[in-house]
């Protein structure tokens, strides 16, 4: 202990600055802070870390996992450590520990999407890793304790503290002393800043640190939801709001997207009706289709196995639950306008839910596609059905023909799951669909299980969803389009974690759940063939030079996905009775 | 000056003033002829070609040029029906443009197919129907949902 002492004292004179006085301010300064203290804290003290009576059982955890990683980690990883790191101002023991902690244990894969929100300095010659404390001056937001019950309050007494703390830093050469104290394994130095920064009060903070508590924030307070303890989650939200802000990119939007949910939910904020936002919908999902390919990749697969289906069939009919904008139908109709032996006679019904202005826009995206279809000389009929729910429709309605004279496809874009909160809906349309008899039955829906019975359940696989969509949003350059297409999809996350009952609609399922219900009510599975999947694979490598999207064929299915996590699927399905 | 120089300098001499009794053939004055030239022209050098000057430019403007571009690599030949398709949308030079170009800059280890083709007809049509939709959105410019095309492409 005692030559350790003299190596430090050593090397701190060596440095000729202010340093033996400063940490003599510091030790007064650690004094104050501490009530008595004890021997370690005397010892720490004289080092010149600075550590809190507060944080003594915490500090002497993270030791004793230092210590541990330090035994099992190899040779390489810690050589890392000397050549590449640097710590700027560990004398701040716990943040220090923090930092050595999070290098030898990378964090998990999402907060590498983070962006430093200042590039690190590169100071005194030193390279700066990836996994640095990146210096940020002002207020930014500190460390906060892993107790929950921290209200606003306190927590800004920790800021105001921390920034006394910190205006000081100091020149240290330090860990040849801590590592032959922790366990002796190699004596890696790790040096830190020089005076330079001493001009600039900073508050230092770990990014991906906050990332991570951000994330058990969210944890913490949908279980707080799930246990119906309202108090502690109005507390966690806030303590959400905040960590929120102090991310970047990706991991920010889905955080306040998330927290905004759980405060609707916490206080009882019914989102707006969704009926009313019908338009505002169709148009958010326009900007969502010409940002990321998801829904082209929805329509181009579902288009394929229709065309493929209606192969050598003159007249055709496509009744199609999602009609939206109509986005999908051009495509087919240039297919079939080109297909060999000459278009045939294309029938479309499309089923809408109303207009809050009462205006037929149904009829509008029939005009528009009765246009582009004169213009590529095909036969076009139209019929728009406006109804709540497609639990309403009837195969009456649809004026279906003999089924030798008309092949009809019906077509599924993110509709299905909608009919899933009301009892018997789901089955009524699925009974409906078999009396249609189609030739082939596409539907596209999202890959997760977002309609478990318990809310934290629902709660985690959601927040696991949609970080990795807006993770793959990332890349796109901002623009009014991306904007309205996170609000797209926020408006999914707030009804998802928001409501309940008949009001949530968003109510995805796995693809073999789908399955098992098509299958027990009367389908079977059509692959989808080679061409789909070709034409997906070179959409995908379009966009973007396709860096992250995959496309997978899972049973006859084709999904997209961002890196490994599939997000949504196309299916195909026919009755499983010998058709006609 | 020796004589057979002589004769040689009046020879050339001559011979010039043949060639200047020969009208002067300017590809500019025959149009089919610097058609046929250009259909043979591959991409950036047709592109090349149309900013020589105004009369080229107007010349390469002739959708029979960019068909020959955008199928040349194309086995079987599409059919004829597909021209109407193609020329009701807005033209071979559109689409060109439009998608094959970004399309092929961005799979440029793939061979030119009919794949390549069909998807780019889709985006095409897509995009037409798009351009239907002018003055019925709430933004200010009309959606296109070619913009990902657009965009520049990062080569590593």
């Amino acid at each position: 202990m005692k030559r350790d002492l003299h190596q430090f004292q050593g090397r701190l004179s060596n440095h000729g600055t202010s340093s033996s006085s400063s940490s003599k301010d510091k030790m007064m300064m650690v004094k104050k802070e501490e009530d008595g203290g004890n021997m370690d804290d005397e010892l720490l003290a004289v080092l010149g870390y600075k550590v809190r009576s507060s944080e003594m059982a915490e500090v002497a955890l993270k030791l004793e996992q230092l210590e541990t990683m330090m035994g099992n980690v190899q040779e390489d990883g810690l050589s890392h450590l000397a050549t590449d790191t640097v710590h700027y101002n560990p004398s701040e023991l716990y943040s220090w520990l923090d930092n050595m902690l999070s290098d030898l244990n990378p964090p998990p894969p999402r907060s590498n999407g983070l962006d430093p929100i200042l590039p690190s300095p590169e100071i005194g010659g030193f390279p700066a890793s990836d996994y640095d404390l990146k210096a940020i001056p002002g207020n930014a937001i500190y460390h906060q304790n892993q107790f929950p019950a921290i209200d606003s309050s306190s927590s800004s007494n920790n800021q105001s503290k921390r920034l006394k703390s910190c205006s000081s830093p100091d020149s240290m050469v330090t860990s040849t002393s801590t590592a032959t104290q922790i366990g002796g394994v190699i004596g890696t130095t790790v040096t830190t800043t020089t005076a330079a920064e001493s001009t600039r009060s900073v508050i230092l903070v770990d990014s991906q640190e906050n990332g991570v508590r951000l994330v058990h924030a969210l944890m913490a307070c949908a279980e707080a939801i799930q246990q119906n303890n309202l108090t502690l989650a109005e507390a966690l939200v806030k303590q959400i709001g905040c960590l929120a802000v102090s991310q970047a990119g990706a991991m920010r939007k889905v955080a306040t997207y998330f927290a905004e949910a759980l405060a609707r939910r916490i206080y009882r904020l019914s989102p707006p009706q969704n009926q009313i936002d019908h338009s505002l919908s169709d148009t958010l999902q326009m900007h969502f289709y010409e940002t990321c390919p998801y829904l082209k990749f929805a329509h181009f697969t579902a288009n394929q196995a229709i065309l493929e289906a209606f192969e050598g069939k003159k007249r055709v009919h496509v009744i199609d639950f999602s009609m939206n904008q109509g986005l999908q139908w051009p495509a087919l109709m240039q297919a079939l306008a080109l297909r060999e032996g000459g278009p045939p006679t294309f029938r479309l019904t499309g089923i809408g839910p109303p207009a809050p202005d009462n205006s037929d826009h149904l009829h509008d995206v029939g005009c528009r596609l009765a246009q582009l279809a004169e213009v590529i000389h095909v036969e076009f009929e139209y019929r728009g059905f406006v109804a709540n729910s497609l639990a309403d429709l009837d195969a009456s309605m649809l004026e279906l023909r003999p089924s030798e004279t008309e092949a009809v496809a019906v077509n599924s874009v993110f509709e299905l799951h909608k009919l899933l909160g009301r009892p018997g809906g789901i089955e009524k349309v699925l009974g409906v669909v078999k009396q249609i008899k189609p030739v082939i039955f596409t539907v596209v829906e999202q890959e997760s299980n977002h309609n478990g019975p318990v809310f934290l359940d629902r709660f985690t696989e959601s927040l696991h969803y949609y970080s990795t969509l807006f993770d793959s949003l990332e890349g796109v350059p901002s623009s009014q389009d991306k904007v309205m297409s996170e609000v797209y999809l926020g408006k999914q996350i707030c009804n998802l974690v928001a409501c309940e009952g008949p009001d949530r609609v968003e109510r995805h399922e796995t693809l073999s759940q789908w399955g098992n219900r098509f299958g027990s009510s009367g389908f079977a599975p059509a692959n989808l063939g080679s061409n789909a999947f070709k034409q997906a694979s070179m959409l995908l490598s379009v966009y973007n030079s396709g860096q992250g999207y995959r496309v997978e064929e899972n049973n006859g299915c084709l999904m997209l996905g961002w890196h490994t996590r599939p997000l949504i699927t196309t299916s195909a399905w026919k009755l499983s009775t010998a058709a006609h | 000056m020796s004589g057979k120089r002589i004769s040689m300098v009046e020879k050339s001499n001559n011979k010039r003033q043949r060639v200047n009794q020969v009208p002067k053939f300017s590809i500019n004055d025959h149009h089919d002829v610097l058609v046929e030239i250009l259909r043979r022209l591959d991409g950036p050098s047709l592109c090349s070609a149309a900013c020589v000057c105004r009369l080229w430019s107007a010349v390469a403007r002739n959708d029979s040029i960019w068909e020959e571009l955008c199928f040349r690599q194309v086995s079987p030949r599409p059919s004829l029906s597909l021209r109407s398709v193609v020329s009701a949308l807005g033209g071979y030079r559109c689409l060109y443009f439009l998608c094959i170009r970004p399309v092929l800059a961005r799979l440029p280890k793939l061979r030119w197919t009919r794949d390549q083709l069909q998807l780019s007809l889709s985006l095409y049509c897509v995009h037409y129907y798009e351009r239907l939709y002018v003055g019925a959105w709430l933004g200010d410019a009309p959606p296109s949902s070619l913009m990902f095309l657009r965009k520049p492409v990062n080569v590593v």
